[in-house]
């Protein structure tokens, strides 16, 4: 492959001072200030949050919760960052993270000293604050996190799979629950009922409630009236932290000597004192109200990938088109807004105390997913201006937040896919697609009103939320099935674990005579992995609401206030619960079960012996039987003979999920998203009969394992479309990349296959598409220097990361990825 | 015979090309070719028949493997120093060597398929035509040296509703040509120089033909689409006179575009593959050139 071309945003960094500031000169001022040093940990939302648990033990969970905001909002320190026009931080200057020891608080003692210096993601912390956590905060939590009770719980046979430790601190990156180092899973709060009411409102429903209820009623003496007080309480709260920004204004607004900065700050001060407890009469008082819902939502608990912004060209249109006609803003200055969001957004890290959390997702990662584009709930095509300034505010500004996500249907104008085709050419990666042809129709038959339906922002990294519908929120179970393949190999053994039986004893693989013997033992392995995880799954849903409440989600929520219920509650009435597990290595066990099914037992050119020979060795002196397993038919490639394989792994998952759905009467689905777990889920994996050697990454999502798909992105898309079973409902989202060199986009002729590309993903009713459009070359560049490309972004995953932030291992892995150039 | 039953030589399917004709396209490359261009950047595609290419960068070597030396018939590779040396022609379309070797350092250019066969591989990007407005480009070789094979490819292309486009050097018969040009949706037709004795020198025969064919082509189908490539090969035609030339010689009409192709040498491996000097050694473009002829190109 020749470079021929840079992207736009190769361009950029190679002529750095020649960057086009005009019009950005205040969101560069204040990301050049802080983007690129280390992320601290700021420790005022665990302090003031564990002091007021300590006050309320026995109290019901949603009320304690309530009363622990509410101190933390009258106590925390509150910032207005220089040159920001949006008030509202929750922690120092500087990239930062914040703790929430009752997830973790247990371990901070061993793990917290390690944080400096760990090789990913590392974070600074003052000896002062390390002090306070180390006597202070982690004491009162030893004994009490949900992570402990857990591990507690776990029978054996499950524990085998899950953790490699007693403490449960190490995962065995077999069958991995998730739920133990965040507090629930991605998340979209209705922001549009926020900027419609206000919290005044909100509170007021509540005290109506709350004044109807039946004082003979025990239900509603201990359920719903300590709910209904800390629906009131947690309004207070987010009220209070709002109004002290109004005093923190004016008091900086009395000490700036620079006239326009004292008006801004002014003004901060008047829209502060409005919003959220008001309605918003206008898009500057709605982009701060969403910005205060947002952040408080980070203060309540930590979401997945923190919290996502929903549709905001929906919710915010209203204001952005009235103030555009009426002059009190201009188009310039709406986006000067939203850019000031991103900046401090990209301020806020998802900080992962647990060592394996921060393995599922380096690099800093967060993505606060920002949704355009799509459907009205009436099914109308709901593109509009503001959606276009999304775009363009993606396409000129090189940062990587917000996560972009740009809802496709049949309907998509020209016009607005040709500027996606346009952000996605420049080289950043966004937006990521999301196909409503394939979520619209799946979310309904499922059991969500249509109009919800056709109205789901995405969420997280490439799922999809209806804000007053969805009410699942138990971080999922990742299961590595590749360690299934291993198991089969050697009799329910791993060879990273030494002699200790994990899996089934399904025997020796040489004494198995046919294709058939052999099919049947790989999937009673894959099987009885998932009969685990599910077992797991259903002991994390009953835990996690003895540990874990959210009133402010749940006072935004409609069916909570209904029902007089926390969101984190085990069921809600009338809620949909859409919950997935994660299959990792896709691509690695079809195309070790293809290579087997070739060579082994239809064309005899390798023996059982040899193969298992060979993977026990590394393939060291087995080149010969490597390269030949190699060749074999594989996924990626639109072969009928890999995807058929692919297919019925898909199919028998599915089945198994929909026994375990009836069951629990839950939505249980398969998703293929790894984030960037396939790599240490690969660490544990020796080598795999599909010429993968040991110990290095499985294949990503729903992606052909590295370098196994040569025949282009249009096979790429079908096999995804081939092995999809379109006939189940027990699916959620897949997650496809496709890495394209400048040169196939190049000039408005790429910008048109792109869309073309983009059209015919559509048809094909696939979940998700992102590509990544930058040359081999500029990333083994990086590599070597990576201070001259500190601003490069990839797509890892759902999301876009610096590739200077990434470990080498990751960087290794997209260097791989196969690029489909045109030559 | 049917068309579906048609067989050919192909030594490429290649899906997703961009730049070959409108939309997202599968480009299906016919062997067999009757010039002999200094450049060539496909030295397989030029004899019609299967041939056997060995690379020996993706060879394990004697002490790692001795399969293709076990696996041949008649003993005609033997390993000198470690590296292979094969002393013969291809004894079979699918031969032993190839089919056992691990890593595809023997590879076979080439195989002989059916028009049916080749379509329905086609047809599984249908979608993406569908959306792009794009379908198949037969190419080659010269994609008229099997005039049978490529007008059955082409005719049962259009019963199956794909958009054709034929690219081709213009060295074939006018019959075979002009009936494909009847069943195409847009031609793409390489005029490499306007001096049949610099022509003749770099490609092994003289334009006079090829020019003839033009013109009758233009003649016969005033509405359909060409588009004119010449490849700009350094020491051959990179002059603004050579471009002039040829941009002279276009007629003026409406659907017709010019487009000058740079050289390269992303084909130069090949030619050690299949054991063949590589004509062109270190010759380059000058990298100013490429912008002057474009502009000459573009004042046509």
């Amino acid at each position: 492959m020749s470079t021929c071309c840079l992207s736009p945003q190769e361009e950029r960094i190679a002529n750095t001072a020649m960057t086009d500031r005009r019009g950005r000169e205040r969101v560069y001022t204040i990301l050049e200030r802080n983007q690129f040093s280390v992320p601290h940990v700021d420790i005022e939302r665990a302090l003031y949050f564990t002091r007021s648990m300590q006050q309320t033990e026995g109290e019901l969970l949603t009320l304690r919760w309530a009363k622990a905001l509410r101190h933390v909002a009258e106590n925390i320190t509150v910032y207005i960052t220089p040159d920001q026009l949006l008030a509202g931080r929750v922690g120092k200057l500087g990239r930062y993270g914040i703790l929430y020891p009752e997830i973790d608080g247990d371990f901070y003692s061993e793990v917290m000293k390690d944080l400096p210096n760990r090789a990913k993601s590392p974070f600074r912390i003052s000896d002062a604050d390390m002090k306070i956590l180390v006597e202070e905060i982690a004491p009162y939590w030893e004994g009490k996190t949900y992570h402990e009770h857990l591990n507690q719980v776990l029978p054996a046979d499950i524990r085998g799979v899950t953790y490699h430790d007693e403490r449960g601190l190490k995962s065995k990156f077999v069958v991995s629950e998730t739920s133990s180092y965040r507090s629930a899973l991605q998340w979209v709060p209705d922001y549009e009922k926020v900027l419609k009411r206000g919290f005044l409102d909100l509170q007021n429903e509540a005290k109506t409630k709350l004044a109807a209820l039946d004082m003979t009623n025990s239900r509603d003496v201990w359920d719903k009236k300590p709910f209904l007080q800390a629906m009131i309480i947690v309004c207070d709260a987010v009220m209070i932290w709002a109004r002290r920004h109004v005093e923190l204004a004016r008091h900086m607004a009395a000490e700036e000597g620079d006239l326009r900065r004292k008006a801004e700050l002014l003004r901060i001060a008047e829209i502060c004192s409005r919003v959220p407890a008001l309605p918003a009469r206008n898009f500057r008082e709605a982009m701060q109200c969403q910005w205060f819902v947002q952040m408080f939502s980070r203060i309540e608990q930590k979401a997945s990938a923190i919290i996502s912004n929903g549709r905001m060209d929906q919710y915010l249109f209203p204001y952005y088109e009235a103030d555009i006609r009426s002059g009190v803003i201009t188009r310039d200055e709406a986006r000067e807004l939203l850019e000031c969001m991103w900046v401090d957004m990209a301020q806020f890290i998802d900080l992962y105390i647990n060592p394996t959390g921060n393995e599922f997702q380096e690099g800093y990662a967060h993505w606060e997913a920002v949704t355009i584009g799509g459907q009205t709930p009436d099914g109308e095509d709901a593109t509009n201006d503001l959606s276009y300034l999304f775009l363009e505010s993606k396409r000129d500004f090189p940062l990587n937040y917000p996560d972009l996500a740009a809802r496709i249907h049949s309907r998509t104008p020209e016009r607005f896919l040709h500027e996606v085709a346009l952000t996605v050419k420049d080289g950043s990666g966004f937006p990521k697609l999301i196909n409503d042809e394939e979520v619209v129709p799946l979310y309904a038959i499922k059991g969500a009103p249509m109009n919800e339906a056709l109205d789901y922002a995405v969420s997280g990294c490439t799922e999809a939320r209806m804000p007053n519908r969805d009410t699942y929120t138990s971080g999922c179970v990742y299961i590595n099935f590749a360690s299934a393949l291993e198991m089969l190999m050697h009799n329910g053994r791993m060879l990273h674990y030494g002699n200790e039986v994990i899996g089934l004893e399904t025997g020796d693989p040489c004494a198995m005579r046919t294709w058939e013997e052999f099919y049947e033992a790989y999937k009673a392995q894959h099987l009885n992995l998932l009969r685990k995880a599910f077992q797991q799954q259903y002991v994390v849903d009953r835990l996690r609401p003895m540990h874990f409440a959210a009133p402010f989600s749940s006072v935004m929520h409609n069916l909570c206030m209904e029902n007089m219920q926390d969101l984190h509650e085990y069921k809600i009435e009338g809620g949909v619960d859409y919950s997935y597990f994660e299959f990792l290595g896709y691509g690695t066990v079809v195309d070790s079960l293809a290579a087997i099914k070739k060579l082994v037992f239809e064309d005899g050119k390798l023996g059982m012996a040899e193969v298992v020979e060979a993977l026990r060795a590394n393939f060291e002196n087995h080149r010969p039987v490597r390269e030949m397993l190699k060749s074999a038919p594989s996924y990626g490639n639109n072969d009928p003979y890999a995807d058929s394989i692919a297919k019925d792994i898909d199919r028998l998952t599915q089945v198994e999920a929909r026994r375990c759905s009836e069951e629990r009467g839950i939505h249980v689905d398969v998703r293929y998203v790894p984030i960037t777990s396939h790599v240490p889920f690969g660490k544990v994996v020796s080598a795999t009969p599909n010429g993968r050697l040991a110990w290095t990454a499985l294949s990503d999502g729903s992606s052909a394992s590295h370098g196994a798909d040569r025949k282009g992105p249009t096979a790429v898309l079908l096999s995804n479309y081939h092995t999809k079973n379109y006939g189940m409902t027990n699916r959620a989202s897949r997650l496809l990349n496709i890495k394209l060199s400048p040169k196939c986009v190049a000039g408005e002729e790429g910008t048109r296959k792109v869309m073309d590309m983009i059209r015919t993903w559509c048809d094909l009713k696939l979940w998700h598409l992102q590509f990544n459009i930058v040359n081999r070359e500029t990333l083994l560049a990086a590599q070597k220097d990576p201070d001259s490309y500190r601003s490069l972004l990839v797509r890892i995953a759902g999301y876009s990361a610096y590739f200077c932030d990434l470990s080498r291992d990751l960087q290794n892995d997209i260097i791989e990825r196969t690029e489909h150039g045109d030559m | 015979m049917k068309d579906s039953d048609q067989k050919g030589y192909v030594f490429n399917i290649q899906k997703y090309t961009v730049h070959d004709g409108h939309g997202i396209r599968t480009m299906v490359f016919l062997k067999g070719c009757p010039l002999r261009c200094a450049w060539c950047s496909n030295p397989e595609s030029q004899h019609l028949k299967p041939e056997l290419a060995y690379d020996e960068g993706k060879c394990l070597g004697g002490s790692d493997c001795r399969r293709c030396i076990t696996n041949c018939p008649t003993s005609r590779i033997v390993e000198v120093e470690g590296l292979l040396s094969i002393d013969c022609d291809i004894c079979d379309p699918t031969p032993n060597c190839a089919a056992g070797c691990p890593t595809g350092a023997l590879s076979v250019y080439g195989r002989l398929v059916t028009a049916g066969e080749v379509l329905d591989e086609v047809e599984q990007d249908g979608v993406f035509y569908a959306r792009s407005g794009g379908g198949m480009t037969v190419s080659g070789g010269e994609a008229m040296f099997q005039p049978e094979f490529a007008l059955a490819l082409l005719r049962d292309a259009r019963r199956r509703r794909i958009n054709t486009v034929l690219e081709t050097c213009g060295h074939c018969s006018e019959g075979a040509l002009l009936e494909a040009c009847g069943l195409v949706d847009g031609l793409i037709f390489d005029i490499k120089s306007m001096s049949a004795e610099r022509h003749r020198l770099g490609t092994g025969a003289g334009n006079e033909l090829i020019l003839r064919n033009f013109g009758n082509v233009c003649r016969a189908f005033p509405d359909l689409p060409i588009t004119v490539r010449t490849p700009v090969i350094p020491g051959f035609n990179d002059s603004e006179e050579d471009i002039r030339a040829i941009a002279a010689f276009l007629p003026k009409r409406a659907r017709l575009t010019y487009e000058l192709l740079p050289y390269h040498r992303m084909g130069q491996p090949k030619y050690r593959f299949l054991s063949r000097p590589f004509p062109m050694g270190d010759a380059k473009l000058d990298p100013s050139v490429m912008p002057r002829l474009r502009a000459v190109a573009a004042a046509r």
